[in-house]
């Protein structure tokens, strides 16, 4: 307090004018008054003290600017240049050669002559939108059904042999099955990958739920009678952020992999994502002056997911309450 | 009063446990059998079995409709039975002529052109099915003209029904074991029984070889020596798991991923008659199919009986055979590599290797596994290693690739979890303890921390090795191996739904297996481990 102090005479006033008589307040005798401290604002602050942080956050800001903003300002249309037959397989000199330098020719031209740039964006723009609403139901409905699985001894017993037993069946089946069942569009595949998706999630958390559910200060809490969901609230999910954000972050760039890795088997959607682009250009791998047709996609969404990936995990260990010292 | 108490010893314990556990286990299959049945039966689109049929799109009208539903009663999905079949059945069980039969077989362009005699047996037949349950169809006849059929448009008349889920998985179940037995065969034949012979008469009947040989059974021969691994073989018991439409037609799943691939190996031969021939047939194998000799010269050439339908003999392992030569070389190298990796990264934690080897776990668990194996196969082929498996070429070169992509990623996954395990066990009081107590740092780690922290990976052991047979999709496919990975993909893609039940069967039972030698092994690993439920 640097504030200069006051001389209470000076200030030529009654007792009953500088003072009011508190009453005593059981409740506010309750409440313990401590330094102010946002949990959020700590996470960041630990987030950005590593400037590597910075580095891989403004990496996936550009990422994000190329999938979601590039398209929208250059039009992308896959067979605009399909019947110059000069305009096919082209590698990236020959494509800048013919078009003059230009940032959409910069990794040539693909089999009916698009723009290999424009559509690993436009395919990557199809593959994290997926990947991020699958992550965010299975999430949701992983948490939500994973603490009550944790919970309730009743659930548990009834919750562990469906886990049991859907696990087995191939996760591949699920999948064609339903993409068999519906076209194989968009929100097929979104569905087919969170139809069971949720039980994996559901079953960590599940796990995590019991460790902490009976350490000692939740038995207290439970023994004050604190009722059950103020518990799951105010006791267990704090402790579970760092946990839930570590997993986003494995779950996320796992779904784009496991579109990559369907659409390779010819399991995968219909639209133009990465993993089509990679099954479409797999021939092209090995024919001399085609490769970067198929290593474009196949760089781009490996860049996408580690840096998915690394920006999730560091997020994780920054809203670990530990590391705010 | 104290009331005597049976006291179970840790051995009896143990063994009540697994037989629950083993129980519980089949009782998951069934349920995982169930659900894949539903799904690929009844929640799947029928039609789509056509969309690459070329035999389909060519037939019109009423052809098109039977032959729909025949093929469905190839896949699997309905009970079909034409009228003709059924007139067919009643002339086999005598209840009438052959020449009624022939009167009666076909029946009128239109149900008012049955004459007397046809339209008696018509009811009959819609009677008789419509009590089992059956849909009994008839489509009249599409004309062109008084004489001339539409293209497709002759008459139908045939009943039909839809498998019930339950009876299908209990046919499936009951039918997954077969004992063979002297009463397979069902024409008349002499001597029905089994033989013993000490001297077997495909080694020229000199040479001392055990083999008992059957008459009447499916096999020829029941039990057999040759000098093949396992030395002595056996065809009295078949595993049947589903017999395959249109990826392997008409062959068991089981038989599909164990039978020798490759070309074939052809050795002196000498048949039953007495011919010798240079040729590939296995003898042992030899199948009875009814009335195969006597149509057949080249046969009635070879063979005294109608055991005539042998396998032959080739070169190359069988689809689980390389699926898990593979495998099994990858886990080694696995486990070779990646435990001193992770040992090494958690005793200099924070320092240059541990940030190498998180960088490489990093990129492991991050980019989309199709995105590595090409690098691998992109490197491997630029140092020259062979990209593609050849199964004519013995070279083992061509393992190298698919093995190293297949045990790369197992390296980071180990490294990650003994890295994880030993760092958690570093801080604990028994380390500290041991540490004051003087040992070296080394013994610390190898025999205090390390011995600790590897149960939780013991548990995953006997999973990868069984895995290792269920083969890898995308490494197999990237470099052509002839494994078994792909055989589900390939049969979804196919629709073949006996296929897709047999394997999925087969996932079932190894993952569930692998589960419980899992826990059994961890138990023997780790004493403290007990299965009672008083101790958890």
């Amino acid at each position: 307090m640097n504030e200069k102090m006051i001389n209470l005479e000076e200030l030529n006033m009654s007792d009953e004018e500088l003072f009011s008589r508190v009453d005593h307040n059981d409740l506010e005798s309750e409440k313990i008054t401590a330094p102010r401290y946002s949990y959020w604002r700590s996470v960041f602050r630990v987030f950005f003290r590593k400037r590597s942080n910075i580095i891989i956050l403004s990496l996936f800001a550009l990422l994000l600017l190329f999938t979601y903003v590039y398209p929208m300002i250059v039009p992308y249309d896959q067979f605009a240049n399909l019947m110059d037959a000069s305009a096919k397989h082209l590698t990236p000199s020959m494509a800048i050669e013919k078009y003059g330098f230009n940032i959409d020719w910069i990794f040539g031209a693909g089999k009916s002559g698009e723009s290999t740039f424009s559509a690993v964006w436009n395919g990557a723009k199809i593959s994290i939108s997926m990947a991020f609403i699958c992550a965010l139901i299975n999430m949701t409905i992983g948490i939500v059904l994973g603490a009550v699985w944790g919970f309730s001894k009743k659930v548990d017993i009834i919750m562990t042999e469906v886990y049991n037993i859907i696990g087995n069946v191939p996760y591949i089946l699920f999948i064609s099955v339903l993409v068999l069942i519906f076209s194989a569009g968009f929100w097929t595949m979104v569905f087919a990958l969170t139809v069971t998706g949720w039980l994996g999630i559901a079953y960590f958390i599940r796990t995590q739920v019991i460790i902490i559910r009976d350490r000692e200060y939740n038995l207290a809490s439970r023994c004050l009678g604190t009722p059950i969901l103020r518990i799951a609230m105010k006791n267990i999910l704090p402790f579970m952020t760092s946990i839930i954000v570590t997993l986003a972050a494995t779950e996320i760039p796992s779904y784009i992999s496991y579109e990559v890795f369907l659409s390779y088997i010819g399991m995968g959607m219909s639209e133009m994502s990465l993993g089509k682009l990679i099954y479409e250009a797999e021939n092209a791998m090995l024919t001399p002056g085609w490769q970067f047709e198929f290593w474009t996609p196949v760089a781009v969404a490996s860049i996408i997911t580690v840096v998915l990936y690394v920006v999730g995990q560091n997020l994780g260990d920054a809203s670990d309450p530990r590391t705010h010292m | 009063m104290r009331h005597p108490r049976i006291v179970l010893s840790r051995d009896e314990i143990m063994t009540k446990y697994l037989i629950k556990r083993i129980l519980h286990g089949l009782v998951s299959v069934v349920i995982v059998v169930g659900i894949v049945m539903l799904l690929i039966y009844s929640a799947l689109d029928r039609q789509l079995i056509f969309a690459m049929d070329p035999t389909y799109k060519q037939l019109g009208n009423n052809q098109k409709e039977a032959y729909m539903y025949r093929k469905w009663e190839e896949y699997g999905y309905i009970d079909y039975v034409p009228y003709a079949d059924y007139v067919q059945m009643l002339a086999d069980k005598g209840e009438i002529t052959e020449e009624v039969r022939k009167s009666v077989v076909s029946f009128g362009k239109k149900a008012e052109n049955d004459s007397e005699e046809v339209a008696k047996y018509v009811a009959q037949f819609t009677e008789y099915y419509k009590s089992q349950g059956y849909e009994v169809l008839r489509r009249d006849a599409k004309m062109q003209s008084p004489k001339k059929y539409v293209s497709g448009g002759q008459q139908q008349l045939f009943a039909y029904k839809d498998k019930p889920l339950l009876g299908r998985l209990w046919n499936y179940f009951t039918g997954i074991i077969s004992v063979d037995n002297i009463h397979y065969v069902q024409e008349d034949i002499e001597n029905r029984g089994l033989t013993f012979t000490a001297y077997d008469p495909i080694y020229g009947g000199e040479k001392f070889s055990p083999a008992i040989i059957g008459n009447g059974t499916r096999h020829k021969y029941l039990l057999y020596f040759n000098d093949q691994f396992p030395f002595v073989h056996q065809n009295l018991v078949q595993i049947n798991l589903g017999k395959s439409y249109s990826v392997n037609l008409g062959v068991d799943v089981f038989d599909t991923m164990s039978k020798a691939q490759g070309s074939y190996v052809l050795s002196t031969v000498t048949y039953p008659t007495g011919l010798v021939e240079e040729s590939a047939d296995d003898l042992h194998s030899a199948v009875y199919i009814a009335g195969s000799r006597e149509g057949n010269l080249v046969n009635a050439d070879r063979f005294t009986d109608d055991y005539t339908s042998v396998s032959t003999v080739k070169n190359a392992k069988s689809k689980v055979g390389f699926s898990f030569v593979i495998g099994i070389l990858a886990s080694l190298m696995a486990y070779t590599l990646g435990v001193p990796l992770g040992i090494m990264m958690a005793r200099k934690k924070d320092k240059l290797v541990d940030k190498l080897g998180t960088l490489y776990i990093i990129f492991i668990i991050a980019v989309p596994s199709l995105a590595y194996i090409f690098l691998f196969k992109a490197i491997g082929g630029a140092i020259g290693l062979p990209t593609t498996f050849d199964i004519d070429k013995s070279s083992w070169l061509m393992y190298v690739l698919p093995i190293v992509s297949l045990a790369l990623p197992s390296v980071a996954n180990l490294m990650k979890w003994l890295r994880r395990y030993m760092i958690d066990q570093m801080n604990s009081d028994y380390v500290k303890f041991a540490r004051s107590g003087g040992l070296s740092e080394n013994e610390i780690f190898t025999k205090h921390i390390l011995k600790n922290a590897i149960i939780p990976l013991v548990h995953g052991i006997p999973g990868t090795i069984l895995g290792a047979i269920t083969g890898a999709i995308i490494t197999e496919r990237v470099y052509v191996v002839p494994g078994a990975g792909n055989l589900l993909t390939k049969a979804i893609n196919m629709y073949d739904n006996g296929v897709i039940v047999g394997v999925t069967l087969f996932y079932a039972l190894l993952s569930i297996t692998s589960l419980i030698l899992g826990d059994i092994l961890m138990s023997l690993v780790d004493p403290r481990i007990s299965f009672t439920s008083k101790a958890r």
